[in-house]
């Protein structure tokens, strides 16, 4: 028998393993209902609204969709490499012919397929019902939901980097701290700016270009008006997204690799 | 190293740190090891002895902090290394949302297999495990032992060279380990090599062709069971009906009136013996204990520390 064995069979395994773990676990289900609900929510607030209905409308569906999306990146992606070295299944997987970083890839790839499909649930839903009442929806909307992928995309390599160190309690709070900081970036940014003191300036500015700004990819209040998105505000997030997500995806990786399984 | 050493390691030390101050620990002092191809190597050792330690040093889930080691060859670092090695860790927990079938095919293909492979092998493996009635259950249905079935099956899903195992009889019923044992023995059949730790030393001494015996994280003996217990006798027991009431060699282990058992060193029975016989009594039964692993290792433990032995109460 040849030994050689091509990474790419590795990673399709690992992360279908992880998209079947994923759908066969009833949390994703209940969290998909929850974020079907607040979307009828939101589409029903037409009867109580006054002013321009219709973009109230769009903007508080969108909103629950950007919402439920990030709680299930930040839910599922804490828990993907910590509940492996937890539930010690990850002893019969790192034994095999594997490098860690492959295992860690696979993971982010399985549960990014995992985060694709229940954000096509959420926007299929979107389109049915909005199309009921208002409409078929404008491009604008499609787009937004392409970069909202690419913020979920960051935003779950960011919890797998915490999940490859640290226990779920903690990974969350960090991934939250994440989430809350990467949307008020701009606010910090500005904030700093306008300080007198050249320290407060300096660590505004370290945070600013550290941590992610996840407004960068915010399409949705654009998709809201029926604006068009434009194209360099596309290139910017793709850019930005595939790189950064890149970087944290390489940390974690190499964080994983030092680690010991007791 | 031997060109025929299927498993190789020279120096391998592994420190743990923990706590703020990364206090160390020795989990593994300098262990010098050398397994043969073909042979059932037995890896025996109290707990805590580091035995769980050097395999997972060897299997990359814990990094060495010194030393060498070679995997059918190649460097143990190289996750390639590891291509034609099987390995099931001691209470092995796997993915709870898999059936038994499926579980196989994901490892089949973390091993690359063909999907015609990948079937040929599952179907063979379930049925050599006993699982084949259950293949489509998920392993959250499975029992403890079933479960281990399952394990030493992923263990051999790659048609290993060599075949590590982590106490792969613990926990299991008779049944369980015979099953276990008749695997080792078919593996050692098709020249496969077994490499496995276990503190149950009676499947050790029916099983290994050569034992090693770890203790304190140090390996203070290796050899065939020939070479580690032989014939060697340990002790005499020797029962006499004396006429008379008087001091005997060694210690007494019975007395019932005049009918006494005495335990002595192999060179004291012959003259005691014949005092006994010059002094009128009689010799009722002579009964050699031999060498046993498990006495080999309470004495290499008490090496190591005497408080060790006195703790457990096992001295004779």
């Amino acid at each position: 028998m040849s030994t050689r064995i091509r990474a790419r069979s590795q990673l399709f395994a690992l992360a279908t393993n992880t998209f079947r773990e994923a759908i066969r676990d009833r949390i994703l289900y209940s969290l998909l209902f929850f974020a079907g609900l607040l979307l009828l929510v939101a589409l029903a607030m037409q009867e109580f609204t006054i002013g321009d209905q219709d973009k109230v409308v769009r903007s508080a569906a969108l909103g629950a969709i950007r919402l439920f999306g990030s709680v299930i990146s930040i839910f599922l992606g804490i828990g993907l490499v910590y509940k492996e070295i937890e539930r010690k299944t990850i002893y019969t997987i790192a034994s095999k012919p594997l490098s860690r970083w492959l295992f860690v890839l696979g993971k982010y790839l399985g549960l990014m397929g995992v985060i694709a499909v229940q954000l096509m649930l959420m926007a299929l839903l979107y389109v049915v019902l909005l199309t009921v009442q208002q409409g078929f929806p404008q491009s604008g909307v499609f787009l937004s939901w392409g970069l909202l992928y690419l913020e979920l995309a960051l935003l779950t390599a960011w919890a797998l980097l915490f999940s490859t160190y640290s226990s779920p309690t903690v990974a969350t709070a960090f991934a939250l701290s994440i989430y809350v900081i990467g949307h008020l970036a701009d606010d910090i940014a500005l904030f700093g700016r306008q300080s007198d003191s050249e320290s407060v300036r300096g660590l505004a500015e370290v945070v600013y270009w550290v941590l992610p700004n996840f407004e960068v990819f915010n399409a949705a209040p654009l998709a809201a008006h029926n604006l068009p998105v434009p194209t360099e505000m596309i290139t910017g997030a793709v850019a930005y997204g595939l790189g950064y997500t890149a970087v944290v995806l390489v940390i974690a990786m190499m964080v994983f690799s030092t680690r010991d399984f007791k | 190293m031997s060109t025929d050493s299927v498993l190789w390691c020279a120096g391998l030390r592994k420190v743990y740190r923990s706590g703020f101050w990364r206090i160390p620990f020795v989990g593994l002092e300098s262990l010098d090891l050398e397994v043969e191809r073909g042979e059932i190597f037995g890896f025996i050792g109290p707990n805590g002895a580091g035995k769980t330690t050097t395999i997972k040093c060897l299997m990359g889930l814990q990094h060495a902090t010194a030393g060498q080691a070679r995997l059918l060859g190649q460097d143990f670092r190289r996750p390639d290394a590891r291509a034609r090695v099987g390995f099931l860790p001691e209470r092995p927990y796997f993915y709870q949302h898999l059936t038994a079938r499926e579980f196989l095919h994901f490892y089949a293909r973390l091993f690359d297999l063909d999907r015609g492979v990948r079937t040929r092998r599952i179907g063979e493996l379930l049925e050599r495990v006993d699982l084949n009635r259950f293949a489509d259950v998920p392993l959250r249905a499975y029992s403890k032992g079933m479960l281990q079935r399952a394990g030493l099956a992923q263990a051999l899903i790659n048609d290993p060279e060599l075949v590590v195992l982590d106490e792969p009889m613990s926990g299991l019923d008779p049944l369980g380990r015979a099953l276990v044992r008749d695997v080792i023995f078919e593996e050692r059949e098709r020249g496969r090599t077994v490499f496995f730790s276990s503190h149950i030393l009676a499947d050790v001494e029916l099983i290994a062709d050569r034992v090693g015996i770890l203790v304190r994280g140090e390996l203070r003996g290796c050899g065939s069971m020939g070479e580690l217990v032989g014939r060697q006798v340990r002790h005499v027991d020797c029962t006499f009906q004396i006429a008379q009431d008087h001091v005997l060699p060694g210690t007494v282990v019975r007395r019932e009136g005049l009918t006494v058992t005495q335990r002595l060193d192999p060179d004291e029975v012959n003259p005691t013996i014949d005092a006994v016989r010059g002094a009128g009594g009689t010799v009722l039964e002579v009964h050699q204990a031999r060498q046993t692993l498990e006495a080999l290792l309470v004495d290499e433990m008490e090496r190591a520390n005497p408080v060790d032995k006195k703790r457990l109460g096992v001295l004779n």
